[in-house]
């Protein structure tokens, strides 16, 4: 009988190293923390993250903002010395988070990406006057005027489109997309 | 009196899975559980289970379907009577509105909403047992 | 004429437009052309992984599927989708179970991957599939003089590919040598721009962005070049906003590597989308026009 998995295995489960977890080759060498370029605005660097799932501190992890103030630049992944890919650790923790619907409040990033893919699911594009909706409520007033003024200027230059793209076979797009997740009225 | 039936459970939420299993084992079953889609189809090739109890999100995604998908394409595999429980709706609700879809891939397959009330989900598993029995039966 | 499926991305539609209208001039001028892949759809993003992976995936291998169709490698301009698309593909190549699973789901637009079409991103055409040697025999106005900064940025890199060099990579400013530019050495040249977390987590990724542009500006660079859409806006339209939140006072065009080439080569700026810049690019084209 297997016994209860720690958190730590139960994020490698995540990573789909299911027979040797990853985390536990970590040598806190803090490679990644030295490297990461988001590290002072985190609430705890990525070196630390790691030993506090090793730890088993859930809670203290998941109300963290370090995944979600990941950019994905992947410095860490190409430096650790123990092979970790700790972009696709910080992955599998949005994943945690967005599926277990618990993340630090006031965060953009869930909201953003959740707005992202619905809009992808719409017409299979990307569409930023709509992405914009996601983070915009945030700003405060000097950060919106300053958002405005941006927006403005590049729609002077036509870099914003006035209307929303979309693939042609959006039906078979959508379908394809029910084979790999179940839900949404298909039959 | 039968033999005591054998089940699997592949679901990632340890404490989900320790739910079930106290709920299945105080109605005499005897459960085994594996926390990831790999290890779970390890534990299918390797030992005789009556019944799957399976989740939907795991690992990288949907990963639950792939499997269920999988055991479909084995002769052998195909035969066991699977229960697909999820809480898909809640994980990842904004995508689509809407129910869980049942996605029917194996013959003999059933999907339920977590949470799940200890009542049906035991009603479904005799049900889903029986069935088994009755295919087997016919087949023979 | 060598042809590719290309695959320009939600960025060069409109946002980018300059980089879609540079990378069809030059790369014409080099007997290459670039078919846009008919129906394609988004490469997921980063938001796609936050969600599922299969999905994301999904979503690339629908692109490179219908590339197959037409037996043609696979180019993206945008380092962003150029990751998501090369590891999609080196994932279903190695997980024949995942591979078969979004098989599955592709049946639905009657598409079947196999692997068959390589992935390049838009400077490896140029670089490695043209070639340097090729590339300049036909620059007509060498950029004399001009420094440029080559932003690298992450995911034309990062992770690592192949065989490539990811700590001390030269081949930007092999390519800027070789239209007579001079590349400025500067210490943040392969250091992140802050992606998606300049409308998630904005004050971090101005603080990125300011960085940039300062090691840019001190190594005395008069124009920074880029390789992806999201690092031309971050360092570009960002900058006024840098300047407001830190008492900076940054003015320093933002251009796409394909326009640096296109002027190179003799295509008049229009055709290469100049103009469209938030900061003014009127230095950089008086080394073009002389």
């Amino acid at each position: 009988m297997v016994p209860k998995p720690t958190f730590s295995e139960e994020i490698g489960s995540l990573l789909h190293a299911a027979h040797s977890n990853p985390l536990k080759t970590c040598i806190q060498c803090g490679t990644c923390s030295g490297t990461c370029p988001v590290a002072k605005f985190m609430d705890h660097s990525p070196r630390r993250v790691i030993a506090m799932i090793n730890a088993g501190l859930k809670d203290r992890v998941l109300n963290s903002n370090t995944f979600w103030y990941c950019a994905s630049c992947y410095y860490c992944t190409v430096r650790c010395p123990r092979g970790i890919d700790i972009a696709g650790l910080m992955y599998a923790l949005k994943r945690y988070s967005i599926w277990k619907n618990r993340y630090q409040e006031g965060l953009v990033g869930p909201v953003f990406s959740e707005t992202f893919v619905k809009t992808i699911m719409k017409s299979g594009r990307s569409y930023e006057p709509v992405l914009a909706t996601s983070y915009l409520f945030t700003f405060g007033v000097p950060e919106f005027l300053q958002e405005a003024q941006t927006a403005t200027n590049l729609m002077l230059k036509g870099r914003i489109p006035v209307l929303p793209p979309r693939i042609k076979r959006l039906e078979n797009f959508r379908r394809m997309v029910r084979r790999i997740i179940p839900i949404g009225g298909a039959s | 009196m039968s033999q005591q039936k054998k089940l699997l459970i592949i679901d990632d939420d340890p404490d989900f899975v320790e739910g079930l299993k106290s709920i299945l084992v105080a109605a005499k079953y005897s459960v085994d559980a594996a926390h990831n889609p790999k290890d779970g189809f390890q534990a299918l090739q390797s030992k005789h289970y009556d019944l799957l109890l399976l989740d939907i999100m795991m690992g990288r995604g949907a990963e639950g379907i792939m499997l269920a998908r999988k055991l479909n394409k084995d002769p052998k595999l195909r035969e066991i009577p699977v229960l697909i429980i999820t809480g898909i709706r809640e994980q990842i609700a904004f995508l689509f509105p809407g129910q869980a879809v049942h996605p029917h891939f194996m013959p003999i397959d059933e999907l339920v909403e977590k949470p799940v009330e200890p009542k049906l989900l035991l009603d479904k598993v005799s049900e889903l047992l029986q069935r088994a029995q009755a295919r087997k039966a016919q087949v023979k | 004429m060598k042809t590719y499926a290309y695959f320009p991305g939600c960025s060069l539609e409109k946002m980018a437009l300059s980089y879609h209208q540079s990378a069809i001039e030059t790369t014409r001028m080099l007997g290459v052309e670039l078919k846009e892949l008919e129906d394609w759809n988004c490469c997921g993003a980063t938001a796609y992984f936050h969600v599922d992976e299969l999905l994301a995936h999904t979503l690339c291998a629908r692109n490179l599927a219908m590339a197959e169709q037409e037996h043609l490698d696979v180019v993206a301009p945008c380092s962003g989708c150029y990751k998501n698309l090369y590891f999609a593909r080196a994932d279903l190549g190695r997980d024949p179970d995942l591979a078969e699973h979004i098989n599955y789901a592709l049946e639905e637009d009657n598409l079947h991957f196999t692997g068959s079409s390589a992935v390049r991103h838009l400077m490896e055409v140029f670089v490695d599939d043209v070639g340097l040697e090729e590339l300049k025999t036909k620059v007509t106005q060498p950029l004399d003089g001009l420094r440029v900064a080559p932003y690298y940025g992450c995911q034309i890199l990062r992770p690592r590919k192949n065989h490539e060099d990811v700590e001390q990579p030269r081949f930007f400013e092999d390519l800027l040598t070789a239209i007579g530019a001079v590349p400025v050495e500067y210490a943040l040249r392969l250091r992140c721009c802050g992606g998606a977390l300049i409308l998630t987590s904005r004050r971090s990724a101005l603080s990125l962005v300011r960085n940039l542009l300062q090691s840019a500006v001190e190594s005395g660079a008069a124009v920074i070049a880029t390789a992806c859409p999201l690092c031309q806006v971050n360092l570009e339209c960002y900058q006024k906003q840098v300047s407001q939140e830190f008492g900076t006072e940054f003015s320093i065009p933002v251009v796409y590597f394909t326009q640096l080439v296109g002027l190179a080569f003799g295509i008049p700026p229009k055709s290469l989308g100049i103009g469209s810049e938030l900061v003014s690019t009127r230095d950089v084209l008086s080394y073009a026009a002389k």
